[in-house]
This record gives structure tokens, C-alpha cells and sequence, in this order.
């Protein structure tokens, strides 16, 4: 029984070749390619020369655009002190399902709401619900979870649409309307106005 | 003749008998005298003997006693001491000596109170001596008493010797003149005695000793086979004329016996011979021979008959036993040369074994040689196995730093995530700022931009670590296999090892037979050289097996024509 001997021969010079060009290329500390770097750069000189062509259409409400349970909702930029990432939450314990917990932002104790447990929203789907929105007013602050924040926006007042007949009860309350691109742009003010949100439950 | 032979013999003796009877008496009874003669002379020396020991005993007390007297000392009294007893002896002695002759007795009476008085005279002075002194002692011998006694008894001893000596000459006389007697009565027979026996020879000699001679000579000539002589008849009565006419009768017998013998010698058995009594021996002798040879010629007849017969059937089997022989030969060329075929096959396997024992003394060491290869195979299937450890454990730490590639990834994100959050909040803030903070609003617009670059190249970046991870865990998966495919290898190896370790034991007890073999081939050879040795010696036997059938059948020949002339022969006998 003789076998053929050369079977499967790896091509070892080949494999010698590949990890070195590799190993080169890494060494390299991902420099991107000239025509790469100038494609890069070209197209944001593109990107920044390009003039904003809806700016006269009328006023703007500067908005913050994100995203909570896969619906993109807006919330007015005025009222939003900044945004940050959700860390060292701490549980309240009896309290409302929709309280979410207190975080410590930049040395101030802030409430965190979950909306969706707030508006009744459907539970589908593995939230991220790791940002958080400050709300405030100067009277009242508390941050909003959002599952991601779709980042600062521009929408013409003019664009916005009334709820839907369908949208009743909390959410029609506090919706400001509909923008263009099912972009749900929430009242910020009424948020921080209601009296809903004031947890003052005594326990004994 | 009227006389018989014995009777002449006594005739002829009886007086030379009473010869002999007359010498005879007359020598008898002169010896007789002679030695009563010879008797009386020694009884009177005897006596004469004794007589004088008597007076020498006497005189030995005598003596002892005069020694005593004159010395007065014991030891002198030693021949008195012994006297006493000796004269006793003597004394009774003589009493029987003469106790035939009465003179004698008397006279040795009157001897006998003479030695007693004596004894008395010497004891009395002895005594004397001993309580008296010599005086006295000696006056006692002085009184001659002593003497007288003693004279006398020399003087009656004297007479006894001389009457003794007389009568001893009377017989010698005597015996003198009976012994002239007996030689003259010897002289006068013997003569007389020696003419009767001339006398009595010759009248024997002629009466009985010649016709003695004539019949022995007769008896010679028949003895010595001649029966041709004839004897005179005689006239004599007595046993002489019996013996002639008995020594005729006994030569008629045997001429009728001899012309018998002739008969049969000349081949006629079928005479009658008649016995003449039953203890006829010769007679019943030759009359059981001619019946025993009849008997032993008929047997002998059959026998030759037999003989030929059986002859013939000899010389039959005898060509038959030659031409088996000639066969056997011819069957023991034909096995020599099959015994040579197999001796030269025996030779061929003896070489193939040897061939096969050295084949398989070098399979053996081929055998030896795939062993230390499967061995250097199960080594360095033993170093590839080593080696994809080492590459399964090179894997491992590759896709663990795939792992930390992944962490930085994530910490990459994490960043580009602040450096979003960072953006809005720029934004808002510029917002805040109103127509001011419109420039600042593009700056945070394009760091948010930046931000999600950076996040899709974070998410491109764990795409290419995921494959990388599919890739290392299919490169973990291949060493596996590949692991387990050497150690299969491995065990195959082990396997064929101990193959060829079974193999090689094989082998050698291959070549261990195949020796064996070869010996065995060597001892067939042997075997056979010894067979063919054998072969030979038949064959040499079987030859003279041939020579000696043929000598047994010109024998059988022989005694087929000796069967004939035997035949022949008794065909001379007349039954």
C-alpha cells in the first residue's frame, strides 16, 4: 500500500509570506493610505462647505434626537441640560415601576425615568437603556433613559404634525407633535411640569 | 572209555592227596612239640630268674642290715626296707611257676620258714642295734643263726636251679628226636608226592588234552568264518565225543545260516529261515533281519519313490524360487534407482531449507530493521503529537488575544460612544448659544461624526475578530483532528510494531524450523545413503540368492536321477 506522500504538502514560504506582510502592515500603527487620508479629508471639506439649504424655511426647534424601545423620539434642546451615559444607578426602592433609580451627574443627585414604563410603551426586544437625557428647567431636573442618542438636530416647527388620533392618554399629553421621518418630538416643558412625575409616596 | 573225565581227574589226584595228608600230621605235630619245647625252656629261665631275685633280695636286707649295724644310720636301712616286698614277689611267683611240679613246691616249702627265719634274725638285730647298742646286735650275729639260715637257702635255691636245668634237657632231647622224625616223613612224601603228579600229568595229557586240541582247532577254523571242515564222527561216550558231535551240529547250523546270508546278499528276501529253538539267537537274529530288511526295502522303496517324487517338485520350485529371484533382483534394481531419486530430492529440499533458514535469517533482520523504523515513526508521530499541542496552545493564546483585541475593541466603542454623548452635548450647548454657537455646533457636528466612524470601525474591527475567532477556533478544531489522526497513527503505528514484532517472531521460528528442517533433510540423506547401502546388499544377497536356486536346482537334478538309480537298484530285490 503506497501512499501518495506529496498530499496536503502546506505551501509553508507562502504561510512565511502572509504573517510577514501582515506583521508589516500592523507594525505600520494603522497609518490610512494617502489617497484613503485625502478621500477622508475631501469629503468632509464636502461636508462642511455644503451650505444648510432648509435654514430660511422658517423657525427651527433645535432638538436631540434618540431612540427608545426602536422608536426615534426628540426631545427640545432647550430643555436639555446635557447627555450622558448611564453609570452607577442606584435602585430606589418603593417607588413608582417607572422610576428608575438615582444617578449621581457631576455631583448632583438626579431621578432617572424609564418613558416606556411611564408612557405604557410595549416591553419588546432587549433595550439598551444605557443613556441618559438631563431634563431641567431650573425648577425641576431629572434624566430620561434612552436606549441610544441619535445626536442633535434641527426640526422646522412648521413640520410638525399633530398626534396621531390614536395616541391618547400620557403620550398625547406630553407630545409636541410628529416630525417628518416618524421622528416623535416630545414637550420637554410638560414633562417637567407634571405633577405625575413628583414621587412623594410616604411609607410607613 | 567207560570213564567220564572227572572221574579219571579224581583217580589221578586222591593219592597225591593223601600224601600231602601224611606229610602234613607228621610236620603239624612235630612243630607242636617244638614250640612246647620252646615253652618249657623259657619257664625254667623264668624261674631260675626268680630264684635268684629271691636270694638277691635276702641278701639286700643282709646288707642293709649289716650297714646299719656298723654305722647305726637310718639311710642304711634302705635296701632292708625294699628287700621285704621283693622277696615277697619272688616267693609268690615261683609258687605259681612250679605249681606243677610237686618236688619244686616242696623244696620251695622248706625255702619259705628259712627266708621268714631270716627276716625275723635281721629285724631282731636291726632292733637291737637301734634299742640296744652294737654289742649286743652283734652278738646275735655272732650266734651264726643268721648264716645257717641263709646257707640253707643258697643250698635249696641251688637244688631248684639244677632240677629246673635237668628237666630242660630232658625235653630238648625230646624235641630233637621228633624233628629228625618230621624230616625224614617230609623227604619220603615229597618224593612219593612228585611221582604220583608226573604220573597223573601224563595220563591226563593223553587221555583229555589231545582230542581237547583237535576240537579247539576246529572251533578256530569255524571262528574264523571256515565251515568247510569236516569232523570225524567219534565213538567216545564221554564229554569229548559230546563236545565233537555238538561242534558238528553247531557248523551244520550255521552252513544253513551262511546259505541264507547268501540268498539275501544275492537280492532274494523271500527266504523262509527257521529258528532252531527260541533261544536260537543267530537263528531268530538273521530271521528278524531278512524279515526287516524285507520290510526296510519295501519302506525304502516307497521312500524313493517319495524321493523322486518330491525331487521333481523340488526342481520345479527351485526354477520357480530362480525365476523370483531374477524377479527380485530386477525389483530391487528398480527400487535402488527409485531410492537414488529420493535421495537427490532429499538433497534438493535439504538445500531449499537451507535457503529458506538463511532467507530466513535475512527476513529476520529486514523484519529488525521495519521494527526500528515503526519505532522512529511511533517517535516521530510522538514529536508531531508534541507539536500540535504546542500549535493547539499557540491557538489558545492567539485567540486569547483576539480576547484582549476584543476588550481594547470594546473600550474603543465605549469611547466613540462618549465621544457621541460629547458631540450632543456640544451641540446642546451650542444650541444654548444660539446664533454664537452656530460654528461650534458644525465642530460637535463633525466629532459626532468622527465618533460614529470610529464606531463602525469598532464594529468592523469585531467582525474581523470574530472571523479571526472562527478561523482560530477552526485552526484548534484542525490541530484536534490532526491530534487525534496522529495519535490514531500513532496506536496504528504501535500496532504495526507489534506486527512486526509478531512477524519477526515468526521469522525466527520460521528459521528455526527451516533449520530444523534442513537437519531433518540432512538425516533423510543419510537415510537414504544408508538405504542405498542396504539396496546394495539385497541386491549382492539376491544374486546369490540366483547362483544358489540354480545350485539347488542341478541338486534337485541329482537327486532326481539318484531317485532313479535308487530305484533301479531295488528293482534287483526280489520281495
Amino acid at each position: 500500500m503506497k501512499r501518495k506522500a506529496t498530499v496536503n504538502t502546506i505551501d509553508w514560504p507562502a504561510v512565511h509570506r502572509r504573517m510577514k506582510a501582515t506583521s508589516e502592515v500592523l507594525e505600520r500603527e494603522f497609518e490610512p493610505d494617502p489617497a484613503a487620508l485625502t478621500a477622508i479629508l475631501q469629503r468632509r471639506a464636502e461636508a462642511i462647505a455644503r451650505a444648510p439649504t432648509l435654514e430660511d424655511s422658517g423657525e427651527l426647534l433645535e432638538v436631540v434626537e434618540f431612540v427608545l424601545a426602536h422608536e426615534r423620539y426628540a426631545l427640545e434642546s432647550a430643555y436639555i441640560r446635557e447627555v450622558c451615559p448611564l453609570k452607577t444607578l442606584t435602585p430606589l426602592p418603593c417607588v413608582p415601576s417607572f422610576l428608575f433609580g438615582v444617578v449621581n451627574v457631576h455631583g448632583q443627585i438626579v431621578s432617572v425615568i424609564d418613558l416606556k414604563r411611564f408612557f405604557g410603551l410595549p416591553l419588546t426586544g432587549l433595550p439598551d437603556l444605557n443613556k441618559v437625557i438631563i431634563l431641567h428647567d431650573g425648577a425641576m431636573a431629572f434624566g430620561v433613559l434612552a436606549d441610544q442618542i441619535l445626536g442633535a438636530t434641527t426640526v422646522p416647527l412648521a413640520s410638525l404634525q399633530d398626534a396621531l388620533p390614536t395616541l391618547t392618554g400620557i403620550r398625547a399629553e406630553y407630545l409636541k407633535g410628529i416630525a417628518p421621518g416618524r421622528l416623535i418630538v416630545l414637550d420637554g416643558a410638560a414633562l417637567l411640569r407634571d405633577p405625575d412625575l413628583v414621587v412623594n409616596e410616604e411609607v410607613l | 572209555m567207560r570213564f567220564s573225565i572227572s572221574a579219571k581227574l579224581w583217580a589221578a589226584f586222591i593219592p597225591i592227596l593223601l600224601v600231602i595228608v601224611v606229610v602234613g600230621s607228621s610236620a603239624y605235630q612235630n612243630t607242636r612239640k617244638l614250640v612246647d619245647t620252646a615253652q618249657w625252656v623259657a619257664h625254667t629261665h623264668i624261674v631260675v630268674g626268680q630264684l635268684t631275685d629271691m636270694l638277691s633280695a635276702l641278701q639286700d636286707a643282709e646288707t642293709g642290715q649289716r650297714g646299719y649295724l656298723i654305722t647305726g644310720e637310718d639311710r642304711y636301712l634302705e635296701p632292708y626296707n625294699s628287700a621285704g616286698p621283693k622277696l615277697d614277689a619272688a616267693m609268690r611267683n615261683l609258687k605259681t611257676l612250679t605249681a606243677d611240679n610237686p618236688e619244686q613246691q616242696k623244696r620251695l616249702a622248706s625255702i619259705s620258714p628259712l627266708a621268714d627265719a631270716k627276716l625275723v634274725e635281721l629285724k631282731e638285730t636291726i632292733d637291737l642295734r637301734r634299742n640296744k647298742g652294737f654289742e649286743v646286735a652283734r652278738s646275735v650275729v655272732l650266734s651264726d643263726r643268721g648264716k645257717k639260715a641263709m646257707d640253707d637257702i643258697r643250698v635249696l635255691t641251688s637244688e631248684m636251679g639244677n632240677a629246673e636245668s635237668a628237666l630242660l634237657k630232658i625235653r630238648e632231647e625230646e624235641a630233637k628226636a621228633s624233628t629228625q622224625t618230621a624230616f625224614i616223613t617230609i623227604v619220603v612224601g615229597f618224593l612219593i608226592a612228585a611221582a604220583l603228579v608226573i604220573a597223573a600229568a601224563i595220563f591226563l595229557g593223553q587221555h583229555i588234552g589231545g582230542p581237547l586240541k583237535e576240537v579247539t582247532a576246529a572251533a578256530e577254523q569255524i571262528s574264523s568264518g571256515d565251515l568247510s571242515l569236516d569232523l570225524t564222527q567219534t565213538a567216545r561216550t564221554d564229554e569229548i565225543g559230546t563236545l565233537t558231535r555238538t561242534f558238528a551240529q553247531m557248523q551244520e547250523a550255521l552252513r544253513a545260516i551262511a546259505s541264507i546270508t547268501e540268498r539275501v546278499a544275492a537280492g532274494d528276501l523271500s527266504v523262509q529261515p527257521t529258528p532252531q529253538s527260541d533261544k536260537d539267537v543267530l537263528g531268530n537274529a538273521v530271521t528278524s533281519m531278512v524279515l526287516n530288511l524285507r520290510e526296510m526295502t519295501r519302506e525304502i522303496l516307497n521312500g524313493i519313490n517319495v524321493l523322486a517324487g518330491s525331487a521333481a517338485e523340488i526342481q520345479a520350485g527351485m526354477t520357480q524360487i530362480a525365476s523370483g529371484a531374477q524377479e527380485t533382483a530386477t525389483s530391487i534394481g528398480e527400487t535402488s534407482s527409485t531410492a537414488e531419486e529420493v535421495k537427490q530430492t532429499a538433497m534438493v529440499s535439504s538445500q531449499k531449507a537451507k535457503s529458506v533458514s538463511e532467507a530466513a535469517q535475512k527476513v529476520t533482520l529486514v523484519s529488525q530493521t521495519g521494527r526500528k523504523a515503526v519505532d522512529d515513526v511511533v517517535e516521530g508521530m510522538q514529536r508531531i503529537h508534541d507539536q500540535m499541542a504546542l500549535i493547539a496552545d499557540s491557538i489558545v493564546r492567539l485567540s486569547e488575544q483576539t480576547q484582549a483585541i476584543g476588550e481594547i475593541i470594546a473600550t474603543v466603542n465605549d469611547l466613540a460612544e462618549q465621544s457621541n454623548l460629547l458631540a450632543v452635548n456640544a451641540s446642546i450647548e451650542a444650541a444654548k448659544a444660539g446664533e454664537h454657537g452656530k460654528g461650534f455646533a458644525v465642530v460637535a457636528q463633525e466629532v459626532k461624526s468622527l465618533a460614529e466612524q470610529s464606531k463602525q470601525a469598532t464594529v468592523q474591527v469585531r467582525q474581523i475578530l470574530g472571523e479571526i475567532q472562527k478561523a482560530t477556533s477552526g485552526a484548534v478544531l484542525a490541530t484536534e483532528q490532526g491530534g487525534k489522526a496522529v495519535e490514531g497513527g500513532l496506536k496504528q503505528s504501535s500496532e504495526a510494531g507489534d506486527a512486526i514484532r509478531v512477524l519477526t517472531e515468526s521469522i525466527v521460528e520460521s528459521a528455526q524450523s527451516a533449520t530444523q528442517i534442513a537437519v531433518s533433510a540432512q538425516q533423510q540423506l543419510a537415510g537414504m545413503d544408508q538405504l542405498a547401502l542396504a539396496l546394495d546388499n539385497i541386491r549382492t544377497a539376491g544374486a546369490q540368492n540366483i547362483a544358489s536356486a540354480r545350485q539347488a536346482e542341478t541338486a534337485a537334478q541329482n537327486l532326481h536321477s539318484l531317485g532313479q538309480t535308487l530305484k533301479d537298484m531295488l528293482a534287483r530285490y526280489k520281495l
